[in-house]
């Protein structure tokens, strides 16, 4: 038989085989037995040179041509097959998207501390540094400096734990704008978060609580900066649409002392029964006063010279507010089906 | 205190709703804590006769009356048996509101027709008293409203007075405070007294502790009728201020005191021996109270006695002995001064807050005694008979003037932000009572003693502001000149706290303070010496007396609890203080005294004196199930190298030595080092710290570390790195089993290999195949050179590690 039939027949052969092939690992089986090294069509190439010189130019040409159209052939059935087989491994890859996905853990901060974090962050992007301090405290930090000598009345308003004669746990936070003071020259705007302790346990009040104070003392601080830091706070912390309130009240080392009210962000003031307000349309939110002029002189500020602000708020209630707690007692159980809700 | 608007109408005119009114006193002066109402708040209250009076036929408990309204006759049906035929009764008409804001109907009870409803004197708001209707005497006329005899209705307001303003513990200081927010004037109620009885000075009257006792004055009212009721109106004020009625002496001093915020105390005359006695108890007194109790008393308490015993607590509560009663008919009357503060600290030494105690101890005017005491002797000559005596004993030897405080106008608006004209300030002031002086921008208060709060410029400025309106206040924000921000510390223990929330754990707050179970049950062996515990004086309960020295038992309690609530378990931080007694020396115990009082350090370190050691910490506690098993991953539960491994997150570079705690697994059980030192510990619980906290069962793993040695989130330096292939390659060793890993890995470091980027342990293992007593440790070491390595190269590391782990460890390598 002639070279050129027998390759025109290995060709053939090789595409009816190829075109009837339905894997990769088969096609390249077929590549080897057409096109390997020792395939048929290979020999015949290796042995033109033993051709006639006339049948040689011939032979080649169509040898290689047979090779590349095998070639070619099988290349194109590879992609066809290729992308069948993808597209049936993706379809035995499917899972069940409503699976649950491997859980990353989810820890949770405490409310007050989510509470304090925030605040403190808007006060220390207005200019204000964080003191923080004992919780056992001297009687003079806790009390005497603060305008509240041994047997003034409103020691009798903060039922104390003592711990030793002369220390306290402390009841307030406030000893610790004394000892800034004490500590440095004006200005002064610092915020003091920190746990508080009185001798009360009812369903309002935990023997311990958070407050957080805050104190300025500068030239020139008026009544309207509290108003406008205190402002600015509580939209902060709320939401920008809460509008606030003064109203007069009376703290031993403040004078004038306010009482600040925010408007209620539940029902905005329109639901008489609204469970956050009952129906006032004001939530108490803080105490607090321009700096009583002897406080000041306690701690050695002129205040001819000086003015200053002081504020206190709770935020264990203001998380209570914020996240509708309904008991404060809930916050330092460490009862998880609590905790893990923030 | 409790103010009925109907009584404060009394005092001054004003035309507001009761919420305008609420919300204006609150603006301007104190909070209102609530509101309450009394009697018929709107509708037709009438006198009506009884014309017939009977059983209900149809009903057991039931009654049924014709009443005469004045010209018409209606049928009711009441619940109470007292009326009778000819008795004179308050009758509520159809269609009236109630207290609790319901609307009376014509109704059909039990087959009968009742028009309207007869009172009882708690229905009308006169008296808490419900036993029966309200019978009315002679001078009620029939088919007259009862609103032309007295309110049938009240508003009472509640307002919670701050602890500088004891003249609005009065209704007449309300009345005041309420004009100077309207700027309308008030009227105080004029007294006329019938003179011409008993002399006072046939009774005696000593003061001998004059510092307790500044003012007493005594008068005596005689020739009361006995057996009488104060007046229907009073006792109804008393009620609706929140009192109860007693008889007519008692009412009379109560309603004055009321009105006026001056307590005031009557004695029946005839039980008085001799005279009165203003004295410290003696040491051990006994005396027996109108509540039943009897007190022991000491000298620093003031009592109020005859020649003989004492008769009163001063300020505080009455003995039974010379009380006056129903039967009294001549009553010494005594209105006095005691110093504040005494009164406060008897009150609290015994327990006992009254209502006169409670105005006592905010300090008193001594001025008020003089027309507080010629209102009540004059309401008791009202009575028929009452006859006051035409002498006063008074003590009262340093007469209180006015004082003068100046007030800067510059310096109102410096702290009030806004601008307050002179007019505007004198006008305040005045309206509250000062006189006020004016002097080129400059003015002069002279405060009267009822207001013994206003002693300082600030205290005039106060007033000022609050009454023109805090809302006038405009808002500003001031220009800070320092840069604000947290220190190292305060972020760092920030990130702390951020970085164990993000790793799954729940932040915690607990008590610092609880029972001796805790200090007993982190040492099982009872033999370890726990640190001084410093304990709280005056703790709630037993159950709150011990400061924790450790964050662990709190947590551990949070576990138990979310055990006992069904959890499977969880892992709790906090970041919070511990506290230990560190007791100053001897010699410098004084000192500490001086420091903790009046804030002298003489030269001292604050912590030498301050006698308690505070610490931040942050606590872990890993119990149970930490992380839930997923449907494809594996539940985590609790153990040591769970802790350790949040320990090695927190604290890059820590090291871990094997250290013995009483209250952990001895062999699970690390100290930390970091730094050079020791900061803190990690382990697994000793399971008999574990039963004790009632987390028997579970596995329970635990640290604690001071936070200045964490670094959540450290400095980074940037390191070159080269392009070159790295090379991974295993060597298994076997070495005897108690030979720490931890040191064997470390040994390799110490080679310092060139070479060597990273060394690992991935498998530790001892059974079949490894000799009886020892283990196979297989490390995994990743190397990398400038320039790719050849086989023999790394061969050669591996080679140089495994002869250090043989010349320290007597380590075999694996075939």
């Amino acid at each position: 038989m002639a070279v050129s039939a027998r390759i025109e027949e290995l060709k053939s052969e090789a595409l009816a085989a190829v075109a009837a092939s339905d894997s990769t690992a088969a096609l390249e089986d077929l590549r080897v037995r057409y096109l390997g090294r020792s395939a048929e069509l290979t020999e015949i190439k290796k042995s033109i040179g033993s051709l006639p010189a006339e049948e040689r130019k011939e032979v080649g040409r169509s040898a290689n041509l047979a090779s590349r159209e095998i070639e070619e052939t099988i290349e194109e059935q590879r992609a066809g097959i290729a992308l069948a087989e993808r597209e049936e491994r993706l379809r035995a890859e499917a899972v069940d998207v409503t699976l649950p996905g491997v859980a990353f853990p989810k820890g949770n901060l405490h409310p007050s501390q989510r509470i304090i974090d925030d605040v403190v962050d808007f006060f220390v992007g207005l200019g204000y540094r964080v003191a923080e301090g004992p919780e056992v405290e001297t009687d003079y930090y806790n009390f005497t400096a603060l305008g509240i000598p041994p047997g003034h009345p409103a020691r009798t308003m903060q039922d104390t734990f003592f711990v030793d004669e002369g220390l306290v746990l402390r009841t307030q936070t406030s000893p610790m704008q004394i000892r800034t003071m004490l500590s440095q020259e004006p200005p002064v705007y610092v915020v003091c978060p920190g746990r508080t302790y009185r001798r009360d346990s009812d369903p309002t009040h935990t023997p311990m609580f958070h407050q957080i104070e805050g104190l300025a003392v500068d030239r020139g601080l008026t009544l309207g900066h509290l108003k406008g830091t205190l402002a600015a706070m509580a939209r902060h912390v709320f939401g920008e649409d809460v509008k606030i309130r003064l109203r007069p009240s009376y703290f031993q080392f403040t004078e004038p002392s306010v009482e600040l009210d925010v408007s209620c962000f539940i029902c905005g003031g329109d639901d008489p029964g609204c469970k956050v307000c009952k129906g006032a349309g004001w939530l108490e939110m803080l105490g607090a006063g321009m700096v009583d002029p002897g406080v000041l002189e306690e701690v050695g500020y002129d205040p001819e010279e000086y003015t200053g602000y002081a504020f206190g708020m709770g935020p264990d209630r203001m998380a209570m507010v914020k996240y509708g707690i309904p008991d404060l007692r809930l916050f330092f159980e460490g009862d998880l089906r609590f905790l893990r809700q923030f | 205190m409790r103010v009925p608007l109907g009584w404060l109408h009394e005092y001054l005119d004003f035309d507001l709703g009761v919420e305008e009114l609420v919300d204006l006193f609150s603006l301007r002066s104190q909070e209102i804590d609530g509101v309450y109402r009394l009697g018929v708040r709107e509708g037709e209250v009438v006198v009506g006769e009884v014309v017939d009076f009977g059983p209900h036929p149809n009903a057991d408990r039931l009654f049924v009356a014709k009443v005469d309204l004045g010209g018409r006759e209606v049928q009711i049906v009441a619940g109470a048996p007292n009326p009778y035929p000819g008795a004179r009764v308050p009758v509520v008409l159809p269609g009236s509101v109630m207290d609790d804001g319901s609307k009376l109907k014509k109704a059909k009870l039990r087959g009968l027709e009742s028009y309207g409803m007869m009172m009882s004197e708690r229905e009308l708001g006169v008296s808490a008293d419900h036993g029966g209707i309200l019978l009315l005497d002679e001078s009620y006329e029939v088919g007259r409203p009862i609103a032309d005899y007295f309110p049938v209705g009240e508003t009472v307001i509640d307002v919670d007075i701050t602890p500088n303003r004891p003249d609005l513990w009065g209704m007449i200081g309300v009345a005041r405070e309420l004009a100077a927010i309207l700027k309308t004037d008030y009227r105080i109620p004029e007294t006329s007294l019938e003179t011409g009885g008993e002399p006072t000075t046939a009774y005696g009257l000593r003061v001998e502790a004059e510092d307790l006792c500044p003012r007493y004055d005594l008068r005596r009212v005689s020739n009361l009728a006995p057996g009488r009721r104060a007046p229907l109106w009073m006792r109804r004020r008393i009620h609706a201020a929140g009192m109860r009625p007693i008889n007519a002496v008692v009412d009379a001093t109560n309603y004055v005191m009321l009105e006026t915020g001056q307590p005031i105390h009557a004695f029946d005359s005839a039980k008085v021996r001799d005279g009165i006695v203003v004295r410290r108890a003696r040491p051990n007194e006994s005396i027996k109270l109108l509540d039943g109790s009897t007190r022991t008393l000491d000298e620093e308490v003031l009592v109020i006695a005859d020649e003989e015993r004492g008769l009163v607590i001063a300020g505080v509560m009455g003995a039974e002995e010379a009380e006056v009663g129903e039967e009294t008919e001549d009553a010494l009357i005594e209105v006095a001064t005691f110093e504040g503060r005494n009164i406060l600290g008897t009150s609290q030494r015994l327990g006992l807050r009254t209502d006169a105690s409670g105005r006592f101890e905010r300090g008193l005017d001594p001025n008020m005694v003089d027309f507080a005491l010629g209102r009540v002797v004059g309401l008791l000559t009202q009575q028929p008979g009452g006859l006051a005596a035409d002498d006063v004993l008074s003590h009262y030897p340093e007469p209180v003037g006015p004082w003068r405080v100046p007030l800067r106008l510059e310096r109102a608006e410096l702290l009030l932000g806004m601008p307050v004209s002179a007019d505007e300030a004198a006008g305040r002031l005045q309206a509250l009572g000062c006189e006020v002086r004016r002097e080129d921008g400059r003015l002069e208060a002279t405060v009267p003693t009822f207001r013994r709060d206003l002693r300082r410029e600030a205290d005039l400025i106060e007033e000022v502001g609050r009454l023109v309106g805090l809302d006038k206040v405009p808002e500003a924000l001031p220009a800070v000149s320092q840069p604000g921000g947290l220190t190292e510390e305060q972020r760092r223990a920030r990130l702390l706290r951020r970085l164990l929330a993000s790793l799954g754990l729940a932040e915690a707050i607990t008590y610092p303070f609880g029972p001796d179970r805790w200090i007993e049950s982190l040492d099982p062996d009872g033999d370890g010496g726990p640190e001084a515990t410093v304990r709280v004086k005056n703790p709630l309960s037993a159950e709150g007396r011990n400061l924790r020295t450790s964050l662990l038992p709190g947590l551990l309690d949070a576990a138990a609890r979310n055990r006992a609530f069904g959890a499977e378990g969880g892992g709790l931080f906090e970041l919070g203080h511990v506290f230990a007694a560190d007791a100053p020396p001897e010699d410098l115990l004084d000192a500490a005294l001086r420091f903790r009082l009046a804030g002298e350090l003489d030269g001292e370190e604050e912590t030498r004196l301050l006698g308690v050691r505070e610490e931040t910490r942050i606590g872990v506690v890993l119990a149970g199930t930490v992380r839930p098993a997923g449907w494809n991953v594996p539940a985590v539960r609790a153990g040591f190298f769970e802790a350790k491994g949040l320990v090695e997150r927190l604290v890059p570079g820590a090291t871990f030595v094997r250290h013995a705690r009483p209250f952990l697994h001895p062999g699970r059980s690390a100290a930390v080092r970091a730094g050079g030192k020791e900061v803190g510990w990690v382990g697994e619980l000793h399971p008999e710290v574990v039963e004790r906290f009632e987390l028997g069962g579970w596995p329970v793993a635990a640290f604690e570390l001071d936070p200045l040695s964490c670094q959540p989130d450290p400095e980074p330096r940037f390191v070159p790195f080269v392009n070159v292939p790295a090379v991974d390659r295993d060597l298994a060793v076997l070495v005897e089993e108690q030979v720490p890993v931890g040191d064997m890995l470390s040994s390799i470091e110490r080679l310092r290999s060139p070479l060597l980027v990273e060394a690992r342990v991935f498998d530790v293992y001892a059974g079949s195949q490894v000799p009886e007593g020892e283990k196979s440790v297989a490390f995994g070491f990743t190397f990398q050179g400038e320039r790719t390595l050849t086989d023999e190269e790394v061969g050669e590391e591996v080679g140089r590690i495994a002869v250090r782990l043989e010349e320290e460890f007597g380590a075999r390598v694996r075939g």
